[in-house]
């Protein structure tokens, strides 16, 4: 009896806090080869920034649907509400940029809140949370081509703001987005190793039983719904400011949401490496496919058919499971 | 304001609830939200485009259109939705409309690539105008509404009166019921797949009388048959009646009197708000 509990003491598979974070530190150091081999290539750079955009909203719809099943389909026009609102409160009320982007990120974090606020409290299921939000997607994008004095309309809004800083140079932005890139999987894996992580596994997998078991189902959804939407309007705030020029285009529903959605499908929702694997992988195939013209959504259609039908959880995690099949387990488990 | 507005609005309206029974029957049905609703419609459309090119004429390409729809409703029912069936729930209608979505990229990806400028426009009648009760009304748009009339009429009177049309109302109100009385619920989902797909096709042709099928009107199409599918409440074949008169109504007035931003935003918001306020739609009972 004594020696069995002891044995169950003496494994300890606890590892160390810091490797947690370790995936982390990795992606950064491998990204930092980006710009040591096409630093001053204008396109190449501009392809690797959009990349890590992606991965970063990517990493905030991880928070949203991944943590909680929250299915926003508005990731684009929460991005783009800090998008359009940053400059807007730069150069028309004349703030600065700092506290521009901040209140634009306020600003997305409340309308996600509000979002998830209403989901709750109606308790809309899955598919009713996703058409709501996808009404104020297609809304947000008729609204920025009505107000065509405050936003451009469909040719866009040109911004000042940031220019001939460092702001528009090529291999600073890219490291600005790999830090907030770093900082948002930092946080996501925070959240889950926190009493967060706790309620939203309990959430998930069972939202009534969560319930049963004393957790405030409501208050962490409220939560990751506004967390993950205040990471959705940093990023689109400040890819406004380092392109110099947003768009109806650069946050509809189209662009952003169908993308980060099979980002996230391909590298494994709810993982955290997860979003990084699936922004790699999309890239490259967005670059194979730029000259197919319509085409390519041909391409991301059939994508997005094999992932949800063949590979549930996200090719990642299918080939992490064929080399755990090939490799001792503890090797494996060590990067997973 | 002008009464040819509130008539154009009544005629696009039943045109939009014929759209929209076709989606709310299989979401009722199967638990099935397919988002590539709107691109199998403008597929008959095209489809219906080519044979129109081919000089067979106005009827052969009609049938065309509905025909090659309802094949296309078939061929997904009998494929890529069999694993969808699999599962129960709400999963089964998240794996629905992500599948779907990707169906709908698909097709549009498919049709804009390949026939980037071809349209549907059937030109019926003499083309010019009549009178009716001293409003002024295009040809086009009387052919279009009556052609909507009768295939409405259909659709009830097979979902009323004839065996599987019951069949198919029995397994909306309880599959495992139906099951137990003899109903088969996958034969019947292939039957309303079919349907839905013959009625996306018909939707091409008669919206092709009044103005043009382009091969990428599909995404507004999926759009708005969601929202007046959300509107009427999700099942319910009178609802999505009732609602696409009611929001044909306010989509063709608001566009006169208002502009056409603001009528995108108000019909968004009259499915958000029904969702929030009235779940179940204008005439669904809460389940």
């Amino acid at each position: 009896m004594t020696a069995a509990l002891s044995t169950v003491d003496a494994t300890p598979t606890r590892r160390p806090p810091w490797l947690a974070y370790a995936p982390i530190a990795v992606i950064g150091v491998l990204s930092l080869i980006v710009p040591l081999v096409v630093g001053d290539s204008r396109t190449w750079m501009g392809v690797a920034t959009s990349g890590l955009l992606f991965a970063c909203y990517a990493t905030a719809f991880n928070v949203i649907f991944g943590s909680t099943g929250q299915l926003f389909l508005c990731l684009g026009a929460l991005a783009g509400v800090a998008g359009y609102a940053t400059p807007i409160l730069a150069e028309d009320v004349g703030l600065p940029l700092v506290v521009a982007l901040l209140i634009a990120t306020a600003l997305s974090a409340g309308l996600g809140a509000l979002f998830s606020w209403i989901s709750v409290r109606r308790s809309l299921g899955v598919i009713f949370t996703g058409i709501v939000t996808l009404t104020f997607s297609l809304g947000f994008g008729n609204l920025l081509l009505g107000q065509r004095d405050l936003t451009g309309g469909e040719t866009g809004l040109r911004i000042a703001t940031g220019a001939d800083t460092w702001l528009r140079e090529l291999v600073p932005v890219y490291l600005l987005f790999l830090v907030l890139l770093l900082a948002y999987l930092g946080l996501f894996q925070w959240l889950q190793r926190s009493h967060f992580g706790w309620a939203f596994r309990a959430l998930r997998d069972d939202p009534v039983a969560a319930e049963l078991a004393g957790i405030d189902v409501a208050r962490y959804r409220i939560w990751a719904g506004g967390i993950g939407s205040a990471m959705l309007g940093l990023a689109g705030g400040l890819w406004a400011v380092t392109e110099g020029f947003v768009s109806p285009t650069t946050f509809a529903f189209g662009e952003v949401d169908v993308e980060t959605l099979v980002i996230l499908a391909f590298g494994g929702i709810g993982t955290l490496v997860g979003p990084v694997i699936g922004a790699l992988a999309l890239t490259v195939i967005d670059e194979l496919l730029r000259d197919a013209g319509q085409l390519r959504v041909a391409v991301f259609g059939v994508i997005l058919i094999t992932l949800f039908l063949g590979f549930r959880r996200g090719v990642g995690p299918a080939l992490a499971d064929m080399f755990r099949r090939i490799l001792p387990t503890s090797l494996v488990d060590r990067f997973t | 304001m002008n009464p040819a507005v509130i008539v154009d609005g009544l005629i696009g309206g039943l045109q939009l609830g014929l759209l929209a029974v076709g989606l709310t029957l299989l979401y009722g049905l199967g638990g099935i939200l397919n988002l590539a609703h709107g691109q199998i419609a403008v597929f008959g459309g095209i489809v219906g485009a080519a044979v129109l090119d081919a000089d067979l004429g106005m009827p052969a390409a009609a049938v065309a259109a509905v025909a090659s729809a309802l094949a296309l409703g078939l061929v997904l029912d009998q494929s890529i939705m069999r694993p969808v069936y699999k599962r129960r729930g709400e999963e089964r209608i998240l794996l629905s409309l992500l599948v779907t979505l990707g169906v709908s990229f698909v097709i549009d990806g498919v049709l804009v690539w390949r026939y980037p400028s071809e349209a549907l426009t059937m030109r019926v009648g003499t083309g010019g105008a009549v009178d009716v009760l001293g409003i002024t009304i295009r040809q086009g748009s009387l052919w279009a509404s009556a052609i909507t009339i009768v295939a409405i009429g259909a659709v009830i009177v097979f979902l009323q009166y004839t065996r599987t049309g019951r069949a198919v109302r029995s397994v909306i109100e309880d599959e495992t019921g139906a099951q137990l009385v003899g109903v088969n619920p996958a034969t019947v989902r292939t039957v309303i797949f079919g349907l839905s797909g013959a009625l996306a096709g018909l939707f091409a042709v008669t919206q092709s009388m009044t103005s043009p099928v382009t091969s990428s009107s599909g995404v507004s199409y999926t759009i708005l048959a969601l929202i007046v599918t959300v509107v009427g409440g999700l099942g319910s074949a009178r609802g999505a009646l009732l609602a696409g008169v009611l929001l044909g109504v306010v989509n063709a007035v608001s566009a006169a009197e208002i502009g056409s931003y603001i009528t995108a935003i108000i019909l968004l918001a009259a499915a958000a708000l029904t969702i929030l306020l009235r779940p179940a739609g204008l005439l669904g009972t809460t389940r």
